[in-house]
């Protein structure tokens, strides 16, 4: 085993971690900027149908 | 000599005119101050964890982190390992933020006036707002210190470039408020991600693994390595910092303003655990940028200045094109980390300093107009600040100790708020006044030059810290003892 092999393993878990996460998170994050501004959208209607 | 060039400048620009448009085109959503502070609580799991990741990685975060890597070697990311655990933990297990979240309040000074009544309520909304922004007040020079090393321009700019950046941010978060923090911290999450990752595997591939651990070998010994072996670290450091980050991940309002943005406490909870590695990548990734400086340049490129050592580095090694995407990256970073603490403070000052003036009965269209112009006012100070504060000794015992002006005090309040029946608004005032008192004569010691010496080398930051925590402890237990159980029932009816 290498000598410091705990911040090698750390290392390459950050490298990975933001080459993988990062794409997923990237594509789910958009379909909750989605929803959110069309319930966001739906929110200002209902008040407004209301008044 | 810097690679960077117009096409560079091109990719910058280019970020920068998208991420206005989108943080200004969500201006249309803000209708309710609710909308303005914390984005209607419509936030869903992967944006919590793309706007958090984002807020929390700013140029300076990226600056102390490359700073600590270069001066203690890898043991330098050990906040980053004990954040991430204490991100874990308490996501896990729910530990003060699901009450928290479960209250439904704003702010965490709001759940303090359901417990403490409304002075303390009022009174932890100036301390946060106090920690907060000394903390932040250095942001801004430490951004254009970063950016004019890098791209290699002349320092004269650095007012210019700090100007600059602070009203592009500006602009759209006092228009769109959280809805465009959100928006544009998803946008600056893909770009800064992108960045990290290539300039990382371009100093791994130049530098080589070997050379950086040889680097820390020769120059700190096993210290390198392990907090506990290092000459200027120990134990007082490990301890200091583990207080630090549990109190963080419980009362830092950005992170907390995610929580109470998110739909639910199960989501709230979730952002928390999963965005938890990210706080090790945060410190570790800049910690392997310090230590490729270290092994890079020598001691006469560097100079006294070990902050821009990380800076000096990457102007030399990061080619035309990833020069640009590296600017775009940092821009991204530095940007969503200066709107969400604008606006986090702005939320506390609205929330809870001006709470006893509108009580809630404004309209909206006032409270709007009013959280806006708080949060230019926060933009102003900061630009001054920023230009006139010299910073003296690490960026990161800066932040530590202005940032512990709340964060003992709100760690201890809020951890007694939800779990212990006996505190009461005498041990909640002797928390804020200790929590508050010890810090701020740190940093005034600090600067004067007849107490600098007993300050930095005598005391230094560590031990202030760890003191600042039991102090506060005993002060919430004391007081709280103190405070006969009569008065106590009564303030609780009130």
């Amino acid at each position: 085993m290498p000598e410091h092999w705990i911040w090698m393993a750390l290392t390459a878990a950050c490298v990975i971690w933001y080459s993988s996460v990062t794409i997923y998170v990237a594509i789910r994050g958009a379909m909750d900027i989605k929803s959110m501004l069309q319930r966001l959208a739906k929110g200002s209607e209902d008040v407004r149908q209301d008044s | 000599m810097s690679h960077f060039s117009w096409v560079d400048g091109s990719i910058v620009g280019l970020y920068i005119v998208a991420t206005m448009v989108a943080g200004i085109a969500v201006r249309r959503y803000v209708g309710k101050v609710e909308h303005f502070l914390i984005a209607g609580r419509e936030m869903n799991l992967y944006l919590g964890i793309a706007s958090l990741a984002a807020t929390e990685f700013g140029i300076v975060t990226c600056m102390y982190t490359a700073q600590s890597g270069y001066k203690n070697g890898f043991a330098g990311a050990t906040p980053g390992v004990l954040a991430a655990l204490a991100m874990f933990f308490v996501g896990y297990t729910g530990f003060c933020v699901k009450p928290l979240r479960d209250a439904g309040v704003m702010t965490i000074p709001e759940l303090f006036q359901l417990r403490f009544g409304s002075r303390i309520r009022w009174l932890s909304g100036v301390v946060i707002v106090l920690g907060g922004l000394l903390n932040m007040g250095v942001f801004l020079r430490t951004g254009g210190d970063f950016l004019v090393a890098v791209c290699g321009f002349d320092p004269k700019y650095l007012e210019i470039t700090m100007t600059v950046l602070l009203v592009s941010v500006a602009v759209y978060t006092v228009l769109g408020g959280m809805l465009s923090v959100l928006i544009t911290d998803f946008l600056q999450f893909v770009v800064m991600s992108a960045g990290l990752l290539a300039v990382t595997i371009l100093i791994l591939v130049k530098v080589g693994w070997g050379d950086l651990t040889a680097t820390v070998q020769a120059h700190y010994g096993a210290g390198g390595f392990n907090p506990f072996l290092h000459a200027e670290m120990g134990w007082e450091y490990v301890v200091a910092n583990a207080l630090l980050s549990l109190a963080m991940v419980l009362t830092w309002q950005t992170t907390i303003q995610r929580l109470l943005a998110a739909k639910d406490t199960r989501t709230g909870r979730q952002v928390y655990t999963r965005t938890s590695f990210f706080f090790l990548c945060r410190w570790l990734i800049p910690v392997i940028w310090g230590i490729a400086a270290l092994s890079v340049l020598t001691p006469e490129e560097v100079g006294d200045n070990t902050l821009l050592a990380m800076p000096t580095l990457l102007s030399r090694v990061v080619p035309m094109g990833l020069m640009g995407i590296l600017i775009a990256a940092m821009l991204a970073a530095d940007m969503s980390t200066d709107s969400a603490y604008m606006l986090s403070w702005s939320s506390v000052i609205y929330n809870d300093i001006l709470g006893p003036f509108h009580k809630g009965q404004w309209s909206e269209k006032r409270g709007l107009l009013v959280s806006r112009s708080i949060v230019a006012l926060i933009g102003v100070f900061l630009l001054f600040y920023g230009l006139w504060y010299p910073l003296r000794g690490n960026l990161w015992d800066y932040l530590t100790v202005t940032g512990n002006i709340y964060l003992s005090s709100m760690g201890v309040l809020l951890v007694a708020c939800c779990y212990w029946k006996r505190a009461n608004s005498w041990g909640a005032a002797g928390a804020i006044l200790f929590g508050a008192a010890i810090p701020i004569a740190f940093l005034v010691m600090e600067q004067l030059p007849s107490t600098r010496h007993f300050a930095r080398e005598v005391v230094g930051p560590h031990l202030s810290n760890i003191a600042t925590y039991v102090c506060v402890s005993i002060a919430m237990v004391v007081g709280s003892l103190l405070k006969p159980q009569a008065a106590n029932a009564e303030s609780k009816g009130s």
